[in-house]
């Protein structure tokens, strides 16, 4: 359970909001000129990373407004909210913390409780 | 001092104890040793701690609703408690379970995965009840209404734990500006201070004192809140706890005030000075009621004034029992023997000179082997450092195998732990969340460094209070401990077990066994043996089982990890959990302005979402629901029916865009459609599925109303929202839910335009004037009303839309006016019953998502010439295209007399024989199906494989027998197919 900043409300409890998953898909312009394949990548697949992911938010149980929010997958870290038509802040202002090879967090994840010599 | 004395039953016998004692304690009061059975062996148990990390004393308080599994050693007693034992059969004292104990050889590790593997229906039949029997703790609860609520926190500070540590951070932040929680899971603050004699005193005074002072400063101070008899159960990511607070302790349940209060904290920074638990160490027969930690038993004699027994036994491996020695020796009891697993050099001076001064059988370098009894400890073996077998009698065992800072709720937080060679246990090392750890917890075991500690890890926060304590201590200022996880064991007897995890019955044999079968990773062994899995989630002994696996495997207990400590610390109560949110108050009902007339004319109610709507209505007592629905249906058809659509989902489109939008939404066209009509208008996904369906009303192109299913008015409002708010946010249009402003009546039959005409006597509803799908606003009374003209039954058919306030009024005025047309009021299953004839869809009956316009007939909806709209992309889909997809087609059985059920399969095979050899191909399954009385034979509804091409065509339909029912393929639309009569 963390909480959101809604960019409208203020910070609340996750519990009032909705993931609108991955945010930045453009809806094709035109989508009678384009192929099946792209049209179904549109409607079907989404990234799914571990680590940073922009995402869409709803305020459900509140102003009900829609909002961008860049969340690390792994740490469940929101590092940033903005709302919808600006421009998403670039990857490179945010710090990975994924280091591993296995894109394991050393911190925060995976059933390790005990620090590795 | 005067005590009044407080009487409780346990196991049917009546006993005295004082008030403030655990029932733990007022059975040691009264000498009472033998508390449950185990869980697997059915092994006498007794009491073997003094808190919340206790394994074995569980009980059941039948005067609350049979509660189960309550620890002994934490409820409180109160007048009129009624204790009684669990697991055992007939009695505590004569188990016959207790079988289980000398078969156990056939008991062990995996036993039930290897065991009850076959022959087919024997778990189920047999060996499930039979374990379901023998196994187990306490019996389940009544049922009750919960009276728990839940409680919101957000503060800068939350400190876990008012013993010592949490005191002296406390006192660092009274009177600042940080809002603090003080949470202690105790009914007084003080810890250690209250619980052992290890601080002579705090700045020259008796440390109870002092801790009344800080009390007093602390509740003073106007910024920290204290909460007692409240235990932190969860850590959750993100600075949230959870911490569930009993109102009820030392008192009888009250049916007014709520027993329990979850508390739900949000908090800055978490301040963790929730201690240490004591471990106990393997020997043999080391679960004998008897056996009882040295921390523990020296709990009960400072915090509750008991002697659980004047001359133990003690055992150690460490420097902290010397605080027991001198509690137990300052009271002028004697104990019958020190054990010191360490060498006389290295025990503590403090000790030693005690020892000696008092005449005290000292045994240095020595261990105990086991010990004996049949119902508790009658005698202890030791091995002295000569390796000889020492016998000594005694009815008391204390044991300390050392300490484990209480890391269950930093590794909750997610925090990682190091191994700490020198105190040989797992402490803090790196944080996660905003998390400092205080005290023990932290692995500082030495009070000299807790000020330097508290100093330094609260530096961070600015003007807090100095801080100026000076401890005396009463004992040995360093910790000292030697490692020993199990002592070397004497075969005795079948009986003898050492045990490693009380609560579940696993033993150190069942650990080597599972290592020996490769079960080598400490999590899949934890699984296979049990192991740390019970209640108490091994608080005492799971570190044991660490060093014991790490031993066996030759590794180092670091490598060898822990398991994963999950919430909650101790179980939680689901009424807690549930709160208020129960029965009438877990979902609203919510009922339509007609309610009451419903209820007057004998509805029988069918919950729709949150909505009662009427589902029939029953004519007289006697009356079957079946026949129920056949008069009203009937009587729709002859003269005419009225249906109460208020929970219709209805949205109110607005704005200068509101035209484009709803093509945007909707399938159909609206552009050229005419203002003031409606039009029934599909709703699709982006995938091409449809999502619902209802009736567009244009009043003009910046103004639309459409109605939405009762199930999905929340959901379509939310998906138009999204695509505004999302997608085309340059649009002009704004919505707003309106299914609650308005009443709707649907009044359908050939006589509704008359029953139309004389109630509203001022309006024109001939054809001319007023067609199929007009819609339009009027003046009624002292307000507006709106008019539809659809109809979803076939019949001519008018929808009222009236305010609320005017409905049943309204409603009742309708029925005035058609007494000689015997207007009936029909429900929802009539309703779908009437559909079906004219093969209308509902949706989530006949669809469910896998379902496209193409596939239901549908094209005539789609505005083909629309540039876009959604989902339209993906009706063209080389998927959604294939002709092979299933489709909507009506069946109507060969044998008039036959009734159809919804769900079973469309097959083209007429004989089903067992067993069946080979698959029977499924063509797809009915999705409707109602006795026509307008027809006097079933209709059915059914989406099947290339249903289109099949019309015409004779199938089968399954049954819950072998029988089939042969059908004939239709078009989905029984009666009236050219649609005259709503156009009447």
């Amino acid at each position: 359970m963390f909480t959101i900043r809604c960019p409208y409300c203020g910070e609340r409890d996750q519990s009032e909001f909705s993931n609108g998953g991955e945010a930045h898909v453009a809806r094709p312009k035109d989508p009678e000129q384009i192929s099946d394949r792209e049209w179904s990548e549109y409607v079907f697949i989404r990234a799914n990373p571990k680590g940073i992911y922009y995402e869409r938010w709803v305020h459900t149980h509140g102003c009900k407004k829609w909002f961008n929010a860049v969340r690390n997958t792994s740490t469940d870290e929101i590092l940033k909210v903005y709302k919808i038509g600006e421009n998403p802040p670039p990857l490179k202002e945010f710090k990975n913390t994924i280091k591993t090879p296995s894109g394991e967090p050393d911190v925060g994840s995976g059933n390790f409780s005990v620090k590795k010599p | 001092m005067t005590e009044s004395k407080i009487y409780f039953k346990f196991d049917g016998k009546k006993y005295a104890g004082n008030e403030g004692d655990t029932i733990a304690a007022a059975l040691l009061r009264n000498n009472v040793r033998l508390i449950g059975r185990s869980f697997k062996y059915h092994r006498p148990r007794g009491i073997y701690t003094c808190g919340i990390e206790e394994p074995n004393a569980l009980v059941q308080i039948i005067n609350e609703h049979n509660e189960p599994n309550v620890r002994a050693t934490v409820k409180k007693i109160y007048e009129g408690m009624i204790i009684k034992s669990q697991n055992r059969w007939p009695s505590l004292k004569t188990d016959l379970g207790s079988i289980n104990n000398i078969l156990s050889p056939i008991f062990s590790a995996g036993f039930y995965y290897k065991t009850f593997m076959g022959p087919k229906g024997f778990w189920k039949n047999v060996y499930e009840p039979l374990i379901r029997r023998t196994a187990g703790l306490g019996k389940p609860p009544k049922e009750f209404k919960s009276k728990s609520i839940h409680q919101h926190h957000n503060v800068d500070i939350i400190i876990v734990g008012g013993g010592l540590s949490g005191l002296l951070a406390a006192k660092k932040f009274a009177g600042t500006n940080y809002d603090v929680l003080l949470v202690e899971r105790e009914d007084a603050l003080g810890g250690i201070l209250k619980n052992a004699n290890k601080i002579k005193s705090i700045n020259d005074q008796s440390s109870n004192d002092w801790l009344e002072k800080t009390e007093r400063l602390i509740r003073n101070s106007n910024n920290i809140k204290i909460l007692k008899n409240t235990l932190v159960t969860t850590y959750n990511f993100s600075d949230h706890l959870i911490a569930l607070e009993d109102k009820n302790v030392g008192k009888p349940q009250n049916n007014e005030k709520p027993e329990l209060v979850l508390h739900k904290i949000r908090t800055k920074h978490t301040i963790l000075a929730n201690g240490h638990i004591e471990r106990f160490i393997t020997f043999r027969n080391n679960d004998l009621p008897g056996v009882m930690l040295a921390a523990s038993f020296e709990k009960y004699l400072n915090r509750y004034g008991v002697v659980p027994d004047e001359s133990p036994v003690i055992f150690t491996n460490n420097s902290s029992t010397y605080s027991l020695l001198k509690s137990l020796t300052d009271l002028g009891h004697k104990p019958k023997a020190y054990v010191d697993i360490r060498d006389q050099k290295n025990i503590e001076k403090e000790t030693v000179d005690l020892l000696e001064k008092l005449n005290i059988p000292f045994y240095p370098k020595s261990e105990i082997e086991g010990c004996e009894g049949q119902k508790e400890v009658k005698k202890v073996s030791i091995r002295t450092k000569k390796n000889q077998i020492s016998k000594i009698k005694t009815s008391m065992l204390c044991v300390s195998g050392g300490f484990n800072p209480d890391i269950h709720l930093f590794t909750q937080s997610k925090g990682l732990l190091k191994w700490d060679k020198d105190h040989l246990t797992f402490k803090p090392d790196r944080i996660f969340q905003k998390t400092i750890t205080l005290g023990s917890v932290s692995g500082n075991f030495s009070y000299e460094k807790l000020l330097v500690e508290v100093e330094k890890k609260l530096s961070e926060f600015e003007g807090l209070n100095e801080l100026e304590v000076k401890f005396e201590l009463s004992g040995p200022e360093k910790f000292q401990i030697k490692e020993l996880w199990e002592t070397k064991q004497e075969k005795k007897s079948l009986w003898s077990k050492s045990f490693i995890d009380l609560q579940n019955d696993v033993t150190t044999k069942d650990l080597k066994q599972a290592v020996n079968e490769g079960f080598n990773r400490i999590e899949h062994l934890k699984r296979f043996t049990t192991n740390s899995m019970g209640t108490d989630q091994g608080k005492i002994s799971s570190i044991n089982a660490l060093g014991i696996v790490s031993k066996i495997l030759k590794k180092d207990i670091s490598e060898v990890g822990t398991t994963t400590y999950r919430p909650p610390y101790s179980p939680v109560n689901f009424s807690a959990i549930a709160g208020r949110s129960t029965y009438e108050f877990y979902d609203p009902e919510r009922k339509t302005p007609l309610h009451s007339w419903h209820i007057n004319q004998n509805a029988v109610f069918e919950n729709v979402g949150q909505w009662k709507r009427p589902w029939y209505f029953k004519k007289s007592e006697d009356e079957t629901m079946h026949q129920s629905v056949q008069r009203e249906a009937e009587q729709v058809r002859k003269t005419a029916g009225i249906l109460d659509g208020s929970t219709l989902g209805k949205i109110e489109i607005k704005g200068k865009d509101a035209l484009t939008f709803v093509n945007l939404m909707y399938t159909n066209s609206f552009t050229k459609m005419k203002p003031k009509t409606g039009r029934y208008a599909l709703m699709l996904g982006e995938d091409g599925m449809i999502k619902d369906d209802g009736i567009v009303c244009k009043i003009n192109d910046q103004h639309f109303i459409v109605t939405t299913t009762t199930g999905n008015a929340a959901s379509v409002l939310a998906h138009m929202e999204e695509y505004a708010q999302t997608e085309w946010p340059n649009l002009n249009v704004y919505m707003n839910s309106i299914t609650e402003q308005f009443a709707t009546f649907n009044l359908s039959g050939p006589k509704s335009r008359v029953i139309m005409s004389r109630v509203f006597n001022d309006i024109d509803f001939s054809n001319d004037k007023f067609p199929f799908m007009s819609f339009d606003n009027f003046k009624y009374l002292d307000t507006e009303i709106r008019i539809l003209r659809a109809s979803f039954t076939g019949e001519l058919g008018y929808e009222i839309y009236v305010p609320p306030s005017h409905a049943l009024k309204l409603w009742q005025k309708i029925f005035m006016y058609s007494r000689d047309f015997d207007l009936v009021p029909y429900g929802t299953e009539t309703m779908h019953l009437l559909r079906a004839e004219k093969g209308y869809i509902i949706v989530g009956q006949d669809t469910d998502g896998t379902v496209t316009p193409l596939d239901l007939n549908l094209n005539w909806m789609i505005g083909k010439k629309k540039k876009d709209f959604i989902g339209k992309r993906s009706l063209t889909r080389i998927d959604i295209v294939r002709e092979s997809r299933k489709q909507l087609v009506g069946l109507v059985p060969i044998d008039k007399t036959l009734g159809i059920e919804e769900g079973q399969h469309v097959i083209e095979q007429k004989d089903l024989s067992l067993p069946i050899k080979d698959p029977v191909d499924m063509l797809g399954h009915v999705t409707s199906s109602y006795f026509s009385p307008n027809l006097n034979h079933s209709v059915a509804m059914a989406l099947i494989r290339s249903g289109k091409r099949k019309i015409g065509s004779r199938l089968f339909v399954s049954t819950e027998n072998l029988n089939t029912i042969a059908v004939e393929v239709v078009e989905p639309n029984f009666i009236d197919p050219k649609n005259e009569r709503m156009m009447l």
